[in-house]
């Protein structure tokens, strides 16, 4: 069964939102990459991998392309999906999985006219909510975590080679942490023309809060870490920099870009949130 | 410390321990464990340690590599892996206990990053390998459930149906406009629990503003259901079955 739902959005003052990105510790250049658009409830971050600028280009490509399909549907209902339709959700979740499909080309075709010396990828990790559902479609090892009733649970599974080997019971969640290989990934965007995408559907309730971000914060912070910072409960805003500050104290030898979700239990507040969303924009 | 033994039909060639020094693969004199056989290619593959793993890593040989008749680009190796080479055979022998074969630092924070730069593990073989382990472990596990439909059977409560059928990913127990098990009463929360289909198709239940017992057991974390469990939450009770 298809679920027709048209696009339910709830509005940006229901939501608290906050995000942030940071080169790091070690590295040269940030090539991660985010978006927020609170006016279609859609929030999408990418971690970049290449020579040279190509991971930032492959990052911000992925982020771009994902934002502009989504709108692109909002004005469009009829805009044909890239890609074959998923059956079992919604149709914001196949919007969101055609958008993820798309990034993938472009990053793809991107790279290869770039000359073949200049590979690039990314990861890509997208949520899209509206009143009761959220929509999550990821590619790589950016993640998504969810806390509910205290619980942070992984939302994503890692397209990784640990990962995998863990799944497969060859590995332990130990052996994985100290693993040489954590940075293989078996999926990304841009390295084959078409990308099998994860979809996913989640209950949204009002005290859920949800995070995404790039491997840089978990390789540094545990599961147990990051839930202590969530559970504090402080704006989106501030839990977000204090997970890039604990990322940055514990070694910051990545990237670390996280967005922080939560509904606002004000409303008013939340205006002044969106005047500020300015400056959390990057090269936009 | 682990040892390959080199076979050829059931015949011992040659025995070698892997140390600290890798071990090279192939037909070249040049390498640690030569197999002299047109089918293997002059470095065709190479067995190391990683930290204690004991990897294999293909060198994109012509003929490939397989490990327990699956074709391989780079994988960790237990005790008694098979991997083949041609009509050549290495079994991994000796347990994994052994010394070098230490597992994990006892530390539960994650370990130090390492620097080097996310790469993407990128061979058509890798992938079919990784589908086919894939695609065997759903036979063995879940193929004979999914033949069937999994439903939903409501055994105590009010409900607006008798039954249910699983299609989305997503299905919500509950009040809400958008719950397909329909919650009636003044009391009945909006969302009580929450079922999501993964990836490989296995139906997992969790909590949402209830905490459900599965066989009158509270959960803790989203659990997985079988055929014939017994879900309660919010004065409901459900069975979860595959029906024909």
């Amino acid at each position: 069964m298809i679920q027709v739902d048209g696009p339910k959005a709830i509005t940006a003052m229901e939501m608290d939102f906050g995000a942030q990105s940071d080169t790091g510790c070690v590295r040269q250049n940030n090539e991660d990459s985010f978006r927020l658009a609170p006016e279609i409830n859609l929030f999408v971050l990418s971690d970049g991998m290449g020579g040279l600028a190509s991971g930032e280009v492959a990052s911000r490509l992925a982020v771009e392309v994902v934002l502009e399909h989504c709108r692109e549907a909002e004005a469009q209902p009829l805009l044909p999906l890239f890609g074959e339709r998923i059956g079992g959700v919604s149709e914001i979740s196949n919007r969101l999985a055609s958008a993820v499909r798309l990034a993938n080309r472009v990053v793809h075709d991107a790279a290869r006219n770039n000359g073949a010396e200049q590979p690039m990828g990314a990861t890509v990790v997208a949520v899209r909510l509206t009143d009761e559902r959220m929509s999550v479609a990821h590619v790589g090892d950016s993640r998504a975590y969810r806390l509910r009733g205290g619980d942070l649970e992984q939302l994503t599974q890692d397209h990784s080679f640990v990962a995998e080997e863990m799944r497969r019971g060859a590995m332990t969640a130990q052996e994985a942490g100290s693993s040489a290989l954590q940075s293989v990934l078996v999926r990304a965007l841009g390295i084959d023309p078409e990308v099998e995408v994860d979809v996913s559907e989640e209950l949204v309730m009002d005290s859920d809060t949800v995070l995404l971000c790039s491997d840089g914060l978990t390789r540094e912070l545990s599961d147990a870490q990051i839930a202590a910072v969530l559970r504090e409960g402080d704006d989106a805003q501030r839990t977000a920099r204090r997970l890039i500050d604990l990322a940055k104290q514990a070694g910051g030898g990545d990237n670390i870009t996280a967005i922080v979700l939560r509904r606002a239990a004000k409303p008013a507040g939340a205006f002044a949130r969106i005047g500020r969303l300015g400056k959390w924009f990057r090269d936009v | 410390m682990p040892k390959l033994v080199l076979k050829f039909e059931n015949s011992v060639l040659k025995e070698l321990p892997v140390g600290t020094k890798e071990v090279s693969i192939g037909r070249s004199p040049e390498n640690a464990l030569v197999i002299d056989n047109p089918a293997v290619s002059h470095y065709h593959a190479r067995v190391f340690n990683e930290e204690g793993r004991l990897m294999l890593e293909d060198f994109g040989s012509m003929n490939g590599t397989f490990v327990n008749g699956q074709r391989v680009k780079m994988v960790t190796l237990k005790p008694g892996d098979s991997v083949g080479i041609g009509k050549h055979t290495i079994v991994i022998s000796e347990s994994r206990e052994m010394d070098g074969f230490a597992s994990g630092n006892g530390s539960t924070k994650p370990a130090a990053p390492k620097l080097n730069e996310t790469v993407m593990l990128d061979t058509k073989e890798r992938r079919e390998f990784l589908q086919k382990v894939a695609a065997v472990g759903e036979s063995a596990q879940v193929a004979p459930a999914r033949l069937k439909v999994p439903t939903l059977v409501v055994r105590k409560g009010k409900t607006n149906q008798r039954e249910y059928t699983l299609n989305d990913k997503l299905t919500v127990v509950g009040k809400s406009g958008m719950a397909t098990v329909k919650l009636k009463g003044w009391f009945a929360p909006k969302a009580a629990a929450q079922i999501n289909r993964r990836d490989d198709q296995s139906y997992y239940i969790g909590a949402a503003d209830k905490v459900p017992s599965v066989n009158g057991q509270p959960i803790a974390t989203p659990t997985k259901l079988s055929s014939g469990d017994v879900i309660e939450v919010a004065g409901i009770e459900l069975e979860f079955v595959y029906r024909d």
